[in-house]
């Protein structure tokens, strides 16, 4: 009985001989993946910058304040993520879910941030996929690294509702953890994107 | 049987593990550095070279802030920064490489 | 755990019936079948494209003929190309990932065997995704490179290109997501003592392929993406009229591309760096630079894509960039030639099918790496490109190289995988027929290139002095056919009536050599401890420095079996697949079908993550 539990401890069939969980590592390898994914976009964003040869500019519909709340509200909810993170970690499953259902709502204010400013620049400055490069470009890059969230939201609610369910707690970390990280990721290609294309002149 | 599976499903790999300290702290340094970028855009005959480097700076701060800490990279098995560190400076050269032969700065000359 | 007990090994199961045996195929989650299903459907594609091939040498094969126009030839052009990268070579190189990594690094299966079996299902769908376009009508015709504009929505307005850029998205998330767990499985899963420079150099090689996989298609993503959206959503990507430039494609694609062409041969090489050893006796010459090589092969590969673009005018400081880059990458590959003849030099050489087609693949792999070699200079490669001297470069590459490493790879592992050894004197035969066919086929066409013979022309005048060379290929293609023919025939006889295979029949070095043919659902019965490259041998001959060989370990007990658990069986990953393909199918129907697909694919992921929250008792979670 006691050998059962023994080898239990030691053999859980997710670690493997690098002492790292596999869906871990696989995650990590994806976000590298997901780096050349973005790099691309961001790349052909870039080729593209001021060779656009009619259309509205960056500048004339550009909302910087709006743009950096929704950057505050990624960066905060990276902070909500971890400590979801950290409460998981005691068990401490009620604090869990309320930190990952705030991680949740702010990512889903960050997207309905970005309907309202799609919605603005194709109706109040006439910018849509198809007026140019730069409409092209930016609802491009900026339409799937708002996908990326918008996936992540809906991971992250259905964690919330497994929570909720009492399906949730101390020995799911790991898959917690991946979502973290993918959530993580998520902030920091806004955070590239946000000062490539929106602050550099 | 569930208890040791709690405490057994919580690894970590490397020593030290970031307190909820510092992940309050890394995040106001992270909106320290926010309004920062923000309000240099408004900093009146900032030369532009030194906007855009400046901003770059501060951004890839904060990028490394998120990835080290709250990603936790900086405390964990080297095998992990390399899957990921690996791959973006992969990205990275890749994104100067389409700009350069895109002329977006004036790298390589225009081809006749 | 009474719940698994039907998967036990060891437990008695009844014979299945034969839908019994069907849902058993389709559920499996072991990394064997996997490979079989990849294997025999790789083989299936390939035949395909080699009749695509056919009719396109048939119609070659006399001047101002008639036997297809214009339209099909592109048509046969693209499906051709497309096909044998994407669904012949890949996916056959996948067949062996499949199979032999978990054996050769003494593991019971792969880091995530459901998602292994998505990735094959991913695959199927879009293959059978790309050929529905012969049903409808609409056969892909921009090449299997699809440069633009001529994808645009102006040019190309049937649904053509749809078929190939949807196609193609599809494979990739196949390609990436075996790829993920693939790289995983080697980092995570090697057996006790199995660090990273006592893997076998095909472990290597693939693991190097796993890594280019999930880096490069990104880019390939990334341009269909943009290919998509402006032929869907009315976007100006590659759009001149608006300032878009057609060579952001060219850039996206080869940046994908070039490391694709590395994808495709270092598992051939990988396999050559298993049967040279073996069949000389004698351990690879220079292992550890071997293996370097390959990584730096892999690395390099990032960094010479534009030399697939030296006619498009990108100015004499890019040019030179990238030939100065192609040039040095051919070193690595020039050391790993060496190294596999130092493997033969003072051998004790067994002439087996196995190492004629490795030895075929070197000599073929070196003409083909030579006549790339000269391609690597801008002014040499502006008279070469978009000649046949480039299709005949690339095919001694992709078929001497690729082809060949394969199949010596198929003889080399049939015993192990099947039980059963192919005929030697038909494999031979298979091997001289393919060498003569191969080399008639592709050695004309340097000429008929340096001549003046443009790439994916349907037809050319009488008195252009190519008539005689391309008769002369045609009967090539010929011949490889029907060397194609002895193969099929030397795997049914075999399958039928062939000699059963020992564990070890070719005295092998590596790990899959030392556990029964074909192996048990969970591979290794006691977890092997390996103690250095080539255990295997050192196991049976000592290290030849006077040590004697290893003890054997006591044999198996029952108990030991028994407490052996396996991943069971899953159909989340073909229903996934379906649902990923009728969503992505949607875009050429109708709105509804993406949003049912779209939802049914969300919810189909929901259940596969779910699957195994909360197993029983039993199971380390």
């Amino acid at each position: 009985m006691a050998d059962h539990a023994a080898t239990h401890a030691v053999h859980d069939p997710n670690i493997g001989n690098t002492g790292i969980d596999h869906r871990k590592m696989g995650m990590w390898a994806f976000l590298g993946s997901d780096c050349m994914f973005f790099g691309s976009l961001i790349g052909t964003y870039l080729a593209y910058k001021g060779k656009s040869i009619s259309g509205p500019g960056p500048h004339d519909v550009f909302d910087i304040p709006l743009t950096s709340y929704s950057a505050a509200l990624l960066l905060a909810s990276s902070l909500t993520m971890v400590l979801a993170l950290a409460a998981l970690q005691n068990n401490r499953v009620k604090a869990a879910t309320g930190w990952l259902l705030a991680t949740a709502l702010m990512g889903l204010h960050f997207v309905l941030n970005q309907v309202y400013e799609f919605t603005t620049f194709a109706l109040h400055h006439g910018l849509t996929l198809s007026t140019s490069l730069f409409g092209s470009s930016f609802f491009v890059l900026t339409g799937f690294h708002g996908a990326h969230v918008t996936g992540g939201v809906i991971w992250l609610l259905l964690l919330v509702s497994l929570a909720m369910r009492g399906k949730l707690d101390a020995r799911d970390y790991t898959k917690v953890e991946i979502a973290g990280l993918y959530w993580h990721f998520v902030d920091i290609v806004w955070i590239a994107i946000f000062t490539i294309i929106y602050l550099i002149p | 049987m569930a208890d040791s599976h709690a405490t057994a499903a919580a690894p970590h790999a490397r020593g030290g593990h970031a307190t909820v300290k510092t992940y309050i702290n890394v995040a106001v340094a992270l909106a320290i550095i926010t309004a920062v970028e923000v309000a240099s855009l408004y900093i009146p005959g900032i030369p532009n070279p030194v906007l855009v480097v400046s901003l770059l700076g501060m951004s890839v701060i904060k990028f490394f802030l998120v990835v080290g800490f709250f990603m936790h990279l900086r405390y964990d098995h080297p095998i992990l920064r390399g899957l990921f560190v690996g791959p973006l400076v992969l990205a990275i050269i890749i994104i100067l490489a389409i700009m350069a032969l895109f002329s977006a700065f004036v790298l390589l000359p225009r081809p006749h | 755990m009474a719940t698994h007990a039907a998967f036990m090994p060891g437990a008695k199961v009844e014979t299945p019936t034969f839908w019994g045996a069907v849902a058993s195929w389709l559920t499996t989650v072991d990394h064997k079948r996997i490979g079989i299903l990849y294997g025999s459907s790789a083989f299936i594609f390939f035949l395909i494209g080699g009749i695509e091939a056919l009719i396109m040498r048939l119609q070659l094969a006399r001047p101002d003929n008639t036997l297809v126009g214009a339209q099909t030839f592109n048509e046969l052009f693209t499906m051709h190309g497309t096909t044998m990268v994407f669904l012949a070579i890949m996916p056959m190189s996948a067949s062996f990932f499949n199979y032999m990594i978990p054996l050769q690094i003494g593991a019971r299966d792969v880091a995530f065997p459901r998602l292994n079996a998505l990735s094959y299902w991913i695959f199927l769908a879009g293959a059978l995704f790309l050929h529905a376009s012969f049903v409808f009508g609409a056969v892909p015709d921009g090449g299997w490179f699809g440069y633009a504009n001529l994808t645009s929505a102006q040019f190309s307005p049937r649904h053509t290109i749809d078929f190939w850029m949807l196609g193609l998205q599809i494979l990739g998330i196949s390609s990436m997501l075996a790829g993920f767990n693939f790289l995983v499985t080697i980092i995570n899963m090697r057996a006790p003592g199995m660090t990273l420079m006592r893997m076998p150099v095909f472990v290597w090689m693939s693991f190097v392929t796993q890594f280019l996989i999930v880096l490069a298609f990104p880019c390939i993503t990334v341009g269909l993406i943009l290919l998509m959206f402006d032929r869907f959503f009315g976007t100006l990507f590659y759009v001149p009229a608006a300032g878009g430039d057609p060579l952001l494609w060219q850039h996206l694609f080869w940046l994908f591309g070039h490391p694709e062409v590395y994808i495709l041969i270092l598992p051939a090489m990988g396999i050559v760096s298993e049967i040279l050893p073996t069949f000389a006796r004698k351990p690879l010459f220079g292992a550890p630079v071997v293996i370097y090589s390959g990584i730096m092969i892999g690395f390099f590969g990032f960094g010479v894509w534009s030399h697939h673009m030296f006619s498009v005018g990108m100015g004499p400081v890019a040019d030179a960039a990238f030939s100065i880059s192609t040039m040095l990458i051919a070193v690595p590959t020039g050391v790993k030639i060496f190294n596999w003849l130092g493997t033969l030099w003072g051998g004790s050489i067994r002439f087996q099918t196995p190492l004629y087609f490795a030895l075929g693949f070197i000599a073929m792999f070196t003409m083909g790496g030579l006549s790339g070699v000269m391609h690597a200079s801008p002014p040499v490669d502006l008279q070469q490109t978009d000649t046949y001297f480039v299709v005949a470069h690339f095919h001694y590459v992709l078929f001497g190289g690729s082809i060949f490493g394969l199949f010596g790879g198929a003889y080399y592992w049939w015993p192990k995988i099947t039980g059963k050894l192919l005929d030697e004197r038909l494999g031979k035969v298979h091997f001289w027929l393919m060498m003569l066919g191969f080399n008639l086929t592709f050695f004309p066409q340097h000429y008929l290139g340096l001549i003046g013979m443009p790439r994916r022309i349907y037809t050319y005048a009488p008195d252009l002095g190519w008539n005689f060379w391309n008769l002369i290929s045609t009967i090539g293609a010929f011949t490889i056919a029907v060397s194609f023919l002895i193969f099929i025939y030397n795997v049914i006889r075999t399958t039928r009536s062939g000699k059963v295979a020992s564990p070890d029949p070719w005295d092998g070095r590596t790990l899959e050599w030392s556990i029964p043919s074909p192996p048990p659902v969970y591979n290794f019965a006691r977890v092997p401890q390996v103690h250095d490259r080539d255990d295997l041998w050192l196991q049976k001959y000592g290290d030849g420095h006077g040590g004697a060989p290893r003890p054997k370990a006591g044999p198996v007990t029952a108990a030991e079996i028994a407490a052996i658990h396996m991943p069971p069986t899953s159909f989340w990953p073909i229903i996934l697949a379906i649902a990923m393909a009728v969503m992505i199918s949607g875009l050429l129907i109708s709105t509804y079908q993406i949003i049912i697909g779209g939802l049914l694919t969300l919810y189909c992921m929901y259940k596969f993550a779910m699957e195994l929250h909360r197993p029983p008792e039993g199971h380390g979670h």
